[in-house]
């Protein structure tokens, strides 16, 4: 029992024991019998497997294609004169078919005794955080249209529903959020083929079980260490900087110039990351670069970085991050005051608002949950507007029975799925909006990858070499 | 009620034996019986009848026919039969018809006389033709044991998974054995033969003789054996008129009886009950019923008519041309109950409610009797029990009636016995009725299970009253209603006669969205009956896309497939429906296909850019896409090519896309890096040492640190590189070399356009605090601050700050006063802000 996951008004101990107990049927079935020792864990790479003395051997893996022929690899220089060991698959989140063709192909097919998948999609990190952990979903959804994250987003939705019930109103903003409830709209399939799911009643009974304690978590001493390295960070000059640049662009000012700042990190290589970051933030900011603009930071970058880049600023371009001012006005300084995504009085000690989390500006996404919350959407429905990608609702009927009249003074729970990603910062906007005393609202967050600015970036950037 | 028991036969001291009628028969039979061959499937099963024109020659022209009745006569099926000559029929546990040829091909019917399939005993049954023919039934399914005419054994033990086991041979037989039997003992079948006076027994490995133990003396031969429903009790009648009883392995005996025929019986069977203590067998002749146990007497029934017995878990069907009977002996609750005179708690209660309902004072001594004695308890559970075992729904209620009246005097009764037997009941005496003609006893019904009845009345295509009886246990909808429906809609799939349209909306209308109907299933039936149209429609209201595909793939509906596949979202089915088209389709028509599929064809790309890359070239070159044309050639340029020129070749072929795509940067981009490469080439050939691959940045800094300053010059003007990042650079790389006089140099070369204060950074980084001096000194005023206070000297950077009234100064170099030594420069700023206040 992970205590951490049960102080939450959802308690994810319930998923947790659902896909473990899944993980323990598939290892019965392997090892043939009630325990399961796992001797050894090894990070899947070419050539032979290392040495150990085990009857089984059971491959974890993404159903991707490039891992498949890892796996063949090492079925394939196995060492004959040895004991024969058994091979089995288990694909997660997804048993893929193309997988297995290119294991067939391969020659290996026939040697895995189990091939089965492992419907672990969303995966719980704390009481009110879960994710998917698919570092691909964004780039595969806006660079290569491959929606398959979208797919196993759905799926682990469902999941979710199976276990705690039918999500009665769903809202969503963005193109491939709009995709998701028809991925959704596929009927609920008969309760107990839903990964042996228990019912409701025993659902209910092993909650009860539980113990209601708020979990101890991680020693102070942890939390000591981990924030002083954070400090020596953020007290650092080039820190200070930094957050300079990000807050002027943010608040727009100087946001239709080459920057200086940008330029000098350039001139002196600071990690490319960063820079790509600074100048999409600028474009964000300014609602595309002038062309001028623009073509001189590409410049620099290629001329500086490489020019191999050219790829990686490619995609940026293709995900709307960068791109040229195309007519038309500057919607950002709109957006920003009507949804106060900037506060010029921050109190980072006591806060009063979200916007604490980068030290005036207020996460985008986190701004529209807390509106949706109160008052409705549809007092912002022109921003919405203007901000990319289709806004929706969408009602799931519950059976009369089913529908629960929330008591007084209860919160009420909304489960947040960012799709392509969410950051650390979106999260703990949410945790505060979560602990506001007369907030109303608890919040459970789902995403596709836990993430900063910097791995979403490093995400999108592209390698020829 | 005296008359109750009449029907009621001792045998011995301890066992009644009765006999009821279940249906009186108005199956309109032409043949005699004992000129047919005849099958009875058990558990109340249906009745196949089959005129043998093959015994008597004289008639062999006339083709036979085959009927199927329900077990109250009712027809089920009449085809002619057109097949070889039959030596056996029998009907496996699912109740399907194993009609076995003379040269061992079995033909296998459905209950409604559809022709399922057929199989063959195997060739040395086909080469010695078959002499006779059982089917059996074991755990594992059915079996059918064949005898040929060379006088040997072959079986199997499970037609539905056919492996043929050809049994030993017995030693000298040279003539077919009198009688014999499948015996399944340890799971495994064995044949038990009779030849003369001896016994052998054939086991898959083995012949062994074998002798049952006090079997009387003089038996010449055996004329008939029976083995009992559950394989554990055998029978052997021999020419001596003698019967023997023991169990099937030979190793005990139970009993003996002489009934002193001696003419060969038509048929033996037993007649037991489960966990029963009695022991008895039925023994037919032509015109006399015996039924003969543990006991000196037996008793005899006349057979009217030509009668077949059908041997069942708890007694015995007779059935004739006019009649069906149930021969059984008396379950203990009844016989306690209705036994004359009894004193059973049971029987009281029955008295006493019977009281009751005469308003008789009666009714309170008898029930008080049961009470004092704490009998009602068990009076009422007799009475539940024996409702069970009664054919007569008027007796049921009654005894039910009489289980109810005890209840009321039990405080602590628990309902569910009571009201599971209702239940029961209720179903029972639906399916026994005429109609359906199912005359389940309660404990066959019990050891069927509700589940298979459900299966056995689906068979029958008897969907309303299936549903009905899931409807009224509250069977869960997927166990229940929905898997009635589902094959109700695979059988309506098969009515040719309908169109396709009637078929479809019947069975949406029917089905609507029960949960657990698969639709894609039963349009998987309609396909299979040749009926693909029909097959789609029924597709079309399947909820579930995914589980469209496989089916639409396997009708070759190829595109319909990917567009379900890609409404399903599932981006793995849509790779194999892709895949799958690609090898069907020619590769124009197939990218043509892409075409219309947006998310199909990025999809593709996506397995392209892994697998074939040369595909995904020709992908965008149809779709003029430019752009990425151009991002593949540089790819290529990186990854497939090692050679300067071919990387250039490469390089040339992205800059043409990118002049087609009007992507004038990339273009102008892609042929500086043309020319950079070639120039890194000559320089590794001139200079020496790794150039290729870095970028233009790197290559002027490698130039600078190798002390080339010159080229590094003409690079960076050739490749129009900004001065101030430039300064930058060769700032850095100076500085990496603590070049400091070419640092010097250099910052006095020209006004710098960065300013000063990087020069006072850098050489603080490198720990120069000298150098850094100097520089500190020309740095503009608005930095100059925090250039004295990066070499360290607060005073004058204090200075300034008073000159320049700024706060923020103030307070900046008022935080880098340390200890006593900044403490006059500390004063000094305190001052000067309080005078700044002042003002």
């Amino acid at each position: 029992m992970a205590a951490h996951l049960s102080y939450g008004r959802v308690n994810l101990n319930v998923l947790r024991e659902a896909v473990r107990r899944e993980l323990r049927e598939f290892l019965d079935k392997c090892a043939g019998s009630k325990e399961h020792e796992v001797e050894k864990m090894f990070t899947l790479k070419g050539s032979r497997l290392p040495a150990a003395d085990v009857k089984n051997i059971i491959f974890f893996v993404r159903p991707r294609l490039e891992l498949m022929d890892i796996i063949a690899e090492n079925v394939l220089s196995e060492d004959r004169r040895g004991p024969a060991r058994d091979f089995h698959i288990l694909f997660v989140p997804r048993r893929s078919l193309l997988c297995e063709q290119r294991l067939k192909d391969l020659g290996v097919l026939g040697s895995f005794i189990h091939r089965e998948e492992y419907s672990l999609d969303l995966i719980p990190f704390d009481g009110d955080l879960l994710s998917m952990e698919s570092e691909g979903a964004f780039k595969e959804c806006y660079l290569e249209s491959d929606q398959t994250s979208l797919y196993h987003a759905a799926k682990g939705l469902m999941t979710l529903q199976a276990l705690y019930g039918t999500i009665p109103q769903i809202f969503g903003k963005g193109e491939c959020a709009r995709y998701l409830p028809c991925l959704m709209g596929l009927p609920f399939p008969p309760f107990q083929e839903r990964h042996n799911a228990k019912t409701v009643g025993e659902i209910k009974q092993f909650v009860s079980q539980l113990p209601h304690m708020q979990a101890a978590r991680g020693s102070l001493a942890n939390h000591t260490s981990i924030a002083e390295l954070i400090k020596d960070v953020t007290t650092s000059e080039d820190f200070f900087d930094k957050l300079t640049v990000e807050q002027e662009f943010m608040s727009g000012i100087d946001t239709d110039k080459v920057n200086s700042y940008i330029e000098d990190c350039i001139a002196q290589k600071h990690p490319l990351i960063k820079v790509l970051r600074l100048v999409c933030l600028q474009s964000v900011c300014n609602s595309g670069l002038k062309q001028k603009v623009l073509d001189y930071y590409k410049r620099e970058i290629l001329q500086t970085y490489g020019y191999e880049h050219i790829l990686t600023l490619y995609n940026l371009e293709k995900a709307g991050l960068l791109k040229p001012q195309m007519g038309g006005r500057n919607n950002y300084p709109t957006i920003r005051k009507t949804l106060r995504l900037w506060m010029d009085d921050v109190n980072e000690q006591n806060p009063t608002d979200i916007s604490y989390v980068y030290s005036g500006y207020a996460p985008l996404s986190v701004r529209l949950a807390q509106l949706l919350s109160r008052p409705g959407w549809r007092s912002i429905e022109e921003v919405l507007r203007i901000l990319p990608g289709p806004h929706f609702e969408e009602r799931q009927p519950l059976p009369t029975g089913l529908q629960k009249k929330r008591q007084p003074g209860e919160n009420r729970v909304t489960l947040i799925f960012f799709l392509g990603g969410v950051t650390f910062a979106e999260i703990a906007a949410l945790r505060f909006l979560s602990q506001l005393e007369d907030g109303g609202t608890e919040y459970v967050i789902a995403t596709t990858k836990l993430m900063n600015g910097a791995s979403w970036i490093e995400s999108l950037m592209e390698k020829p070499f | 009620m005296d008359c109750y028991t009449a029907n009621w036969n001792p045998l011995g001291d301890s066992a009644f034996y009765r006999k009821y009628e279940l249906y009186s028969m108005d199956w309109d039979l032409k043949e005699e019986l004992r000129d047919c061959l005849v099958a009875a499937a058990p558990y109340g099963g249906p009745i196949a009848l089959l005129r043998n024109p093959w015994r008597k020659e004289k008639a062999a022209s006339i083709r036979p026919v085959l009927e199927i009745y329900s077990a109250s006569g009712l027809p089920l099926a009449s085809l002619l039969w057109k097949s070889g000559p039959v030596v056996s029929l029998g009907w496996s546990a699912e109740e399907e018809l194993l009609c076995v040829q003379e040269d061992g091909v079995v033909l296998v019917y459905g209950l409604h006389g559809d022709f399922r399939r057929h199989f063959s005993m195997g060739n040395e049954v086909l080469q010695n033709r078959v002499l006779d023919a059982r089917i059996f039934h074991t755990e594992f399914g059915s079996g059918v044991a064949i005898l040929t005419g060379a006088h040997r054994f072959t079986l199997s033990a499970n037609v539905g998974d056919l492996k043929l086991r050809r049994m030993p041979e017995v030693p000298g037989l040279q003539s077919a054995p009198s009688c014999w039997t499948t015996l399944c003992q340890d799971r495994v079948a064995h044949i038990l033969l009779a030849v003369g006076p001896d016994l052998y027994l054939l086991d898959h490995a083995a012949c062994s003789a074998v002798t049952p133990p006090g079997l009387a003396p003089g038996v010449s031969s055996f004329l008939q054996m029976a083995v009992s429903f559950t394989y554990r009790h055998l029978a052997l009648f021999t020419d001596t008129g003698y019967i023997w009883m023991g169990t099937a392995s030979l190793k005990e005996k139970l009993c003996e009886f002489n009934c002193n025929i001696r003419a060969p019986p038509k048929q033996m069977v037993w007649c037991s009950r489960p966990r029963s203590k009695e022991r008895a067998v039925v023994v037919a002749w032509e015109r006399r019923l015996m039924v003969v146990g543990d006991a000196p007497e037996s008793i005899q029934f006349v057979l009217d008519e030509d009668s077949y017995l059908v041997p069942e878990l708890d007694g015995v069907r007779i059935f004739s041309c006019s009649t069906h009977e149930f021969l059984h002996e008396v379950p203990v609750a009844s016989e306690e109950i209705f036994k004359i005179a009894s004193m059973a708690p049971g029987a009281l209660l029955l008295e006493a409610q019977k009281e009751y309902e005469k308003e008789s004072q009666k009714a309170d001594e008898y029930l008080r009797e049961i009470q004092e004695l704490g009998h009602l308890t068990q009076a009422v559970q007799q009475c539940i029990e024996a409702a069970g075992h009664e054919h007569q729904p008027d007796m049921q209620k009654s005894l039910l009636r009489a289980a109810s009246f005890g209840k009321c005097f039990l405080d602590r009764f628990p309902p569910d016995s009571f009201v599971r037997m209702c239940q029961d009941l209720r179903v029972l005496n639906a399916i026994r009725d005429y109609h359906i003609g199912i005359p389940l006893t309660y404990s066959q019904y019990k050891q069927l299970t509700i589940q298979v009845l459900l299966d056995r009345l689906v068979l029958r295509r008897l969907y309303p009253l299936a549903i009905q009886i899931c409807e009224y246990l509250r069977l869960p909808e997927v166990q229940g209603v929905s898997r009635i429906l589902a094959h109700w809609a695979c059988y309506k799939v098969q009515q040719k006669d309908v169109s396709d349209e009637d078929v479809a909306r019947a069975i949406n209308q029917k089905l609507g969205d029960t949960p657990g109907v698969s639709y894609s299933d039963i349009a998987a039936r309609a396909y299979g009956c040749g009926r693909t149209e029909l097959a789609i429609k029924l597709l079309e209201y399947e909820p579930r896309s995914g589980e469209q595909v496989p089916l639409l793939l396997k009708m070759k509906r190829s595109k319909l497939a990917l567009s379900k596949a890609i409404e399903s979202g599932d981006t793995d089915l849509v790779f194999t429906v892709l895949l799958h088209l690609k090898n069907e389709l020619n590769r124009g028509d197939f990218f043509m296909t892409l075409r219309n599929q947006p998310m199909a064809l990025s999809l593709y790309r996506q397995f392209c850019k892994h697998q074939e890359l040369e595909t995904l070239k020709d992908l965008y070159n149809q779709d003029d896409n430019h752009q990425e044309l151009g991002s593949f050639h540089i790819r290529a340029s990186y990854a497939a090519e090692e050679r300067i020129e071919g990387r250039v070749a490469a390089l040339q072929m992205a800059a043409d896309a990118f002049y087609k795509a009007k992507n004038e940067f990339a273009a102008k981009a892609t042929e500086d890096q043309m020319r950079l490469l070639r120039l890194q080439r000559r320089l590794e050939d001139e200079l020496g040492g790794h150039f290729v691959d870095l970028s233009l940045h790197d290559t002027v800094t490698t130039l600078v640190l190798g002390g080339h300053s010159k080229r590094a010059e003409q690079l960076a003007r050739d490749f129009r590189i900004p001065d101030k990042r430039l300064w930058w650079l060769k700032l850095t790389a100076l500085a990496d070399l603590e070049d400091w006089e070419e640092l010097e140099k250099f910052s006095k070369s020209k006004k710098s356009p960065i300013g000063y204060l990087p020069f006072v950074e850098i050489c603080m980084k490198q720990h120069n605090k000298y150098e850094a001096k100097k520089y500190a000194s020309r740095v503009g005023p608005e930095q100059k601050v925090k250039a004295l206070l990066l070499v360290g000297d607060v005073a004058q950077a204090a200075d300034v700050a008073i000159e320049h009234r700024n706060e923020a100064e103030l307070t900046l170099v008022l935080s880098h006063c340390t200890g006593t030594a900044d403490a006059a420069t500390a004063d000094r700023i305190q001052r000067a802000r309080a005078q700044a206040q002042k003002k």
